[in-house]
């Protein structure tokens, strides 16, 4: 983990793994709302590690995944940075009709040229990425913008993130979770990677958050 | 009367808030666990009045610890805390016998209002 020691405390590691708790939730609860899917969430996991060790990590992550979508979105404001929600192959089809009752069954194909999958992934995107992010921003009394999200098929995730965000052997901290979405047999992994730039903002938002119930 | 409250969560900043949500002049004696079968352990071996349990823990979710409890104990009087608001989770932990959902982040109404609903609670099972 290297210089990372020194980023962040272990009582601001503390901290931001309950706002991340707490936005993860806000997330899961917001899709819910959406469509009629019950969202079991994973303890969210808040990791330190060097930036030039985050595509590997990702990687080994997703490696039972045989093919991804990957929905990217980039947010702006003082806590800024990059989410990416991983999703296996297939899961636009399997979600599609959650969002279009009167899609009996989605057809057949696999491909993610088929817009109604994509654009259904990138729905289920935008919810979970804007309402966590959204959550943690509120939490720590920011507001955020965001870009229009992506979705990109890409075998190698580590090339996704923007790397301008963060110095390239600087630290970097991730948060995870899993997403299971019951009955769907689906699995999906969000990650908010936020900048480098953002850390000395985020670890005194961190203690003001803490400090309105001291 | 509320005399023994116990926390059960695993973010040791969300027991902090709620101790810091709890009214101070009452005077309660908390007991904190880590984990839902922590949790399972601390409740028999102190037997609180009130049980603050999260959902989202390892070792044992909430969701079970809950069950644990109101199985050992059909009068536990348990208040779930959590992010997870979702109507079925709710639905879940209010079939499971929990006597309502804190939403976190959790405030000092929220608490007081958990606590005067526990009171009523513990009142009517003694009477």
């Amino acid at each position: 983990m290297g210089n990372s020691e020194i980023v962040i405390s272990d009582e601001e590691l503390d901290i931001l793994q309950e706002v991340m708790n707490i936005a993860f939730g806000k997330a899961s609860a917001a899709l819910a709302e959406i469509i009629d899917i019950y969202v079991v969430l994973s303890i969210p996991d808040i990791r330190l590690m060097k930036t030039e060790e985050v595509p590997g990590y990702i990687e080994a992550e997703i490696n039972d995944f045989k093919n991804i979508s990957v929905i990217k979105q980039n947010y702006t404001g003082k806590f800024h940075g990059s989410a990416l929600l991983f999703f296996p192959g297939g899961a636009g089809k399997k979600l599609f009709p959650l969002f279009d009752s009167d899609q009996a069954a989605a057809p057949e194909s696999e491909s993610l040229d088929f817009v109604p999958e994509k654009e259904t992934l990138l729905e289920v995107g935008n919810i979970l990425i804007g309402a966590s992010v959204s959550k943690v921003a509120e939490l720590l009394d920011d507001e955020v913008s965001y870009r229009p999200p992506r979705i990109i098929v890409e075998s190698r995730p580590g090339d996704i993130v923007d790397w301008d965000l963060a110095e390239p052997e600087g630290p970097a901290i991730l948060m995870r979770t899993v997403f299971s979405f019951d009955n769907r047999d689906i699995s999906g992994l969000l990650f908010l990677i936020p900048s480098y730039k953002s850390f000395e903002w985020l670890k005194k938002a961190l203690h003001a958050f803490l400090e309105q119930y001291e | 009367m509320i005399e023994k409250i116990l926390i059960v969560d695993d973010s040791p900043v969300s027991r902090k808030i709620m101790k810091s949500c709890m009214p101070e002049d009452k005077g309660y004696e908390m007991f904190e666990a880590g984990d839902g079968q922590s949790g399972i352990d601390k409740y028999q071996q102190f037997k609180p009045d009130l049980t603050f349990m999260d959902l989202t823990m390892p070792v044992m979710d909430g969701m079970q610890a809950l069950q644990q409890i109101i199985k050992i104990d059909p009068k536990a009087v348990v208040v779930v805390c959590t992010a997870d608001v979702q109507m079925k989770t709710i639905f879940k932990v209010m079939n499971l016998g929990a006597l309502m959902v804190v939403r976190k982040p959790v405030s000092k109404q929220a608490i007081e209002d958990a606590l005067r609903k526990a009171e009523d609670k513990l009142k009517n099972i003694n009477e």
